[in-house]
């Protein structure tokens, strides 16, 4: 049993309608800050549990929960006096697929006849004429949160149904947040609930009630309620000292769980990360699935442990439905490629909408540069790592001393392999420079790159390149690499200083940097020397490009 | 389909089948709240709970949950608030002026020839509406039904009328197993009066399900007709309201020194009560009868056991009892037959003085 797909309207981040499909097994999202990936792991984990924030939303219902648009959009609209403004509404669905779904089954979903269920935050009827009265009296600046409810239902049209009864349960491992340090975590509870069968729920609140009732038997406490009754004498009635046993769910909160004699919450959130992750993956109940939504767990974690937590998921995620949200190219390329979801400008993409070749070629890849191709704001291409290192020489020039990964813009050698870059940057909106060696054929450069250039320009694709083809004396020498191009740029005599050679004409200093590459790259980066750089590596670095 | 006698045990019999079932879900499901809330005594009382894979649901509520709601947007996009009651037919938009009723039609005045105003579907079109929406998508509600419920026990059969039939054929041909159960000698009451399979309503349901040879079903006529709960003589008179089916016979020989058919002049009812105490059962609630004791309509007994009745007849019920060819109404026969056979050890029966 596992989610097929999610679909949220108006929920934080997402302005209308998104939608994501998921798969059995890994999911793991990647993507930008505020791309929406938390917002996501938040939407499904509520639909689930009804818990937001370590919280039952029921009580705690607040119009931040709405997209700010939205709710902008309709309070303008009463603003301007049109008093039919729809009230915006917060619907989660979530698809599911698996057996024993059959009750779910029905037409009230977004895709008509679809089985699973839905969370709606919505305006409650049955308030219309009070909130028809606060409209007319007008002045309304914000939602109108206290004539909303929160209810679930099947795609069958069942409003009877709760997290209780819906037989997918999420366990959410979120180490990000510091928000649990009032030592009560609700997940933890939730998770060691779920992991239990019922039988076993039942014994612990036996046993739960059954050492109650003993302390009320204690000849010390007996005593003191003697003297207590003796000295109360506010009412007629008995008063006495007793514990608490009428709550539903007593044991649940009287209960902590310790991790070898320390109670949970005063351990690391790394380890708790890792014994919510284990007891999690250790649920295997007949009847229920248990969904794994694990927020950015390369939080709090040492190398060690994070590789530990991750062979964990890996292992566990043959029977389990795991959905990741990271940052961590180390954590993503860990737990395969395959199952990336890129979430871009709160759309998405995953590997499958690559061409086949692409697709192909990125598995196979190591992968660690394409997600930092992902996972930075922009990135700059180059072909080999002296490349790399001039760029990032230029950069710190003229940006006082600061690297471009501080200004999040990765500057990636991607070989030859710059259009299956280019492709994966297309589709993921993703603002990218290509820094190319013009190879003496300036025609074939424009061939290569024609879906990048002229009437094909892509607003987020710069192609730098030095519109002058050079030539020279030497044979079966290239002028128009970057090596000559910054000869050209600077002085025989500078580039002397800052490589530490004497020679005497422009060739000698060609071929000297062709056999020395990396060296003469290094040095560039760490002189002192003023430098000039060619114009297209100006082009490139520059802030507002593309 | 079993033919069951009142008293034959039928709802013992029924939950002890849903308990013998390990593999699937089972689906009871009656007409009448009162004997919905019987069924899921008698499970308690056999199994101390009722199970997780045991569902007992009233037919209306049932219809409405997986009948209704699932696929509801296939025919209609708004909310439906629920079920209302009706007794006659629903949907009247007016009378011409000779005072003839005129009706909502379905195809063109759709939400008002199912709802009502408030939104909520007419008990008498509930299970038409399930029927039309299986027909829009082509058998889906149905095999919803089927998926979700492997076993589907229907008590009470002959309350079901009109499409409620229709919904029970689709079901012999889905792959549930479907156990109905009923005696036609208690249709006092119906889910509709709906025109549709008008003739086969109450009494004449078994009909129904063999004038269509396309229709697989097997009855038993036999396994459940020893009445263990009225003695010989209560059931002697029962009989004699069906001469044509097969007789029932009594399973139960206690004597109590009180046993058997009594008539009780009107003046002795107060002493009758005070010495054996019986519930007095009644036709409508505009019978008068003794405050201070038990008292139950005809109808609403159904299903249940008493020691002793007393019954406060009908003038039709009265002619009969003197000339058992004198017309008596096929409803109200039935009503009597239930009365009767609520008796354990005696019935009394009011006279004039």
């Amino acid at each position: 049993m596992h989610i097929s797909k999610i679909h949220i309207e108006n929920f934080k981040i997402f302005k209308g309608s998104f939608k994501l499909p998921l798969s059995n097994g890994m999911n793991i999202l990647v993507g930008d800050n505020e791309a929406g990936k938390s917002t996501i792991i938040e939407a499904i984990h509520l639909a689930l549990s009804g818990l937001f924030n370590g919280k039952y939303l029921k009580n705690e219902l607040t119009q931040y929960l709405f997209n700010n648009e939205v709710v902008t959009e309709y309070i303008q609209n009463l603003e301007e006096g049109n008093s039919a403004a729809v009230l915006p509404h917060i619907l989660i669905e979530v698809f599911m697929e698996g057996d024993d779904l059959d009750e779910f089954l029905g037409d009230a979903s977004s895709e008509k006849a679809a089985t699973g269920f839905f969370l709606k935050i919505a305006f409650d009827e049955r308030f219309q004429p009070q909130y028809e009265k606060l409209v007319k009296l007008g002045g309304i600046k914000t939602l109108p949160i206290e004539y909303y409810n929160i209810t679930w239902s099947s795609f069958a049209r069942d409003e009877s149904i709760t997290p209780r009864t819906i037989p997918l349960k999420s366990a959410l491992i979120d180490s990000t947040s510091s928000r649990f340090q009032n030592g009560s975590d609700i997940y933890i509870s939730h998770i060691v609930k779920e992991f239990l069968e019922l039988d076993e729920i039942v014994e612990v609140s036996q046993a739960h009630r059954r050492m109650k009732e003993s302390f009320m038997d204690e000849p010390s406490i007996i005593k003191i309620n003697e003297k207590i009754k003796s000295a109360a004498k506010i009412s007629e009635k008995k008063v006495e000292l007793s514990v608490e046993l009428s709550s539903k769910n007593a044991w649940e909160s009287s209960l902590m769980t310790y991790l070898e004699d320390i109670p949970f919450h005063f351990i690391g959130k790394g380890e708790q990360s890792i014994v919510k992750t284990k007891l999690a993956l250790g649920h295997k109940k007949a009847k229920e699935a248990n969904v794994i939504l694990m927020e950015e767990p390369e939080n709090h974690l040492s190398h060690s442990k994070l590789n530990q937590l991750i062979s964990d998921i890996k292992s566990g995620s043959a029977d389990k439905q795991i959905i990741v949200s990271t940052h961590s190219s180390f954590v993503a390329n860990k737990l395969g490629l395959e199952n990336l979801i890129f979430i871009n400008d709160l759309k998405r993409t995953g590997l499958n909408d690559l061409s086949y070749d692409t697709q192909k070629f990125f598995k196979k890849l190591s992968g660690y540069d394409t997600l930092r191709l992902i996972l930075c704001k922009k990135a700059i291409l180059v072909e080999g790592d002296s490349d790399e290192l001039v760029i990032q020489k230029a950069f710190q020039v003229s940006n006082d001393g600061k690297l471009p990964i501080e200004k999040g813009i990765d500057v990636i050698s991607v070989g030859t392999s710059f259009l299956r870059f280019l492709e994966i940057a297309e589709k993921l909106n993703k603002d990218v420079v290509v820094v190319t060696d013009n190879d003496g054929d300036i025609e074939a450069l424009k061939k290569k790159y024609d879906k990048y250039l002229g009437d094909n320009k892509k607003q987020s694709i710069e192609i730098c390149f030095d519109e002058d083809v050079d030539t020279g004396e030497l044979e079966k020498f290239n002028y128009n690499t970057l090596e000559p191009k910054f000869l050209k740029e600077n002085s025989l005599e500078k580039l002397n200083k800052v490589f530490g050679t004497s020679y005497e004409d422009d060739d000698s200093m060609h071929l000297y940097m062709r056999a020395h590459k990396t060296e003469c790259a290094l040095n560039i980066f760490d002189t002192s020397e003023e430098l000039s750089f060619p114009k297209y590596i100006l082009d490139a670095i520059k802030q507002d490009v593309p | 389909m079993i033919i069951a006698a009142a008293g034959s045990g039928k709802t013992t019999h029924l939950v002890n089948e849903a308990l013998k079932i390990k593999d699937g879900r089972v689906l009871i499901t009656t007409y009448t709240q009162a004997n919905e809330a019987e069924i899921r005594k008698k499970i308690v009382e056999i199994n101390k709970c009722i199970p997780e894979h045991i569902t007992v649901q009233t037919w209306f509520s049932f219809l409405l949950k997986h009948g209704v709601r699932p696929f509801q947007g296939v025919l209609f996009e708004k909310k439906i608030k629920g079920l209302i009651l009706v007794n006659s037919q629903s949907g009247l938009k007016g009378r011409t002026r000779y005072g003839q009723p005129i009706y909502f039609g379905e195809e063109k005045e759709f939400e008002h020839h199912y709802f009502s105003n408030a939104l909520k579907i007419y008990s008498d079109k509930l299970s038409k509406f399930v029927f039309r929406c299986n027909e829009k998508t082509e058998g889906w509600v149905i095999d919803r039904m089927s998926k979700i419920y492997s076993h589907i026990f229907v008590d009470e059969v002959q309350d079901l009328a009109g499409y409620d039939l229709e919904l029970l054929k689709h079901l012999f041909d889905s792959n549930s197993n479907v156990l109905l159960v009923g005696d036609p000698r208690q249709g006092t009451y119906s889910t509709n009066t709906a025109p549709k399979n008008k003739k086969y309503r109450k009494a004449n349901i078994e009909k129904y399900f063999f004038e269509d040879d396309s229709i697989q079903i097997e009855t038993d006529r036999t396994s459940l007709q020893i009445n263990y709960r009225s003695n010989a003589e209560i059931c002697n008179l029962s009989n004699k309201l069906f001469p044509n089916m097969v007789a029932t016979t009594s399973g139960n020989q206690t004597t109590t020194g009180h046993d058997g058919v009594f008539f009780v002049k009107k003046s002795e009812i107060a002493s009758y009560l005070n010495k054996f105490e019986p519930v007095q059962l009644r036709d409508t609630k505009r019978t008068e009868v003794h405050t201070g004791y038990s008292v139950m309509n005809f109808g609403e007994s159904k299903g249940l056991s008493f020691d002793r009745v007393l019954i406060y007849p009908t003038k039709p019920f009265l002619g009969w009892l003197n000339n058992n060819n004198s017309e008596l109404a096929e409803t109200s026969r039935s009503k009597i037959y239930v009365a009767i056979t609520r008796a354990r050890y005696s019935v009394g029966i009011v006279i004039d003085d």
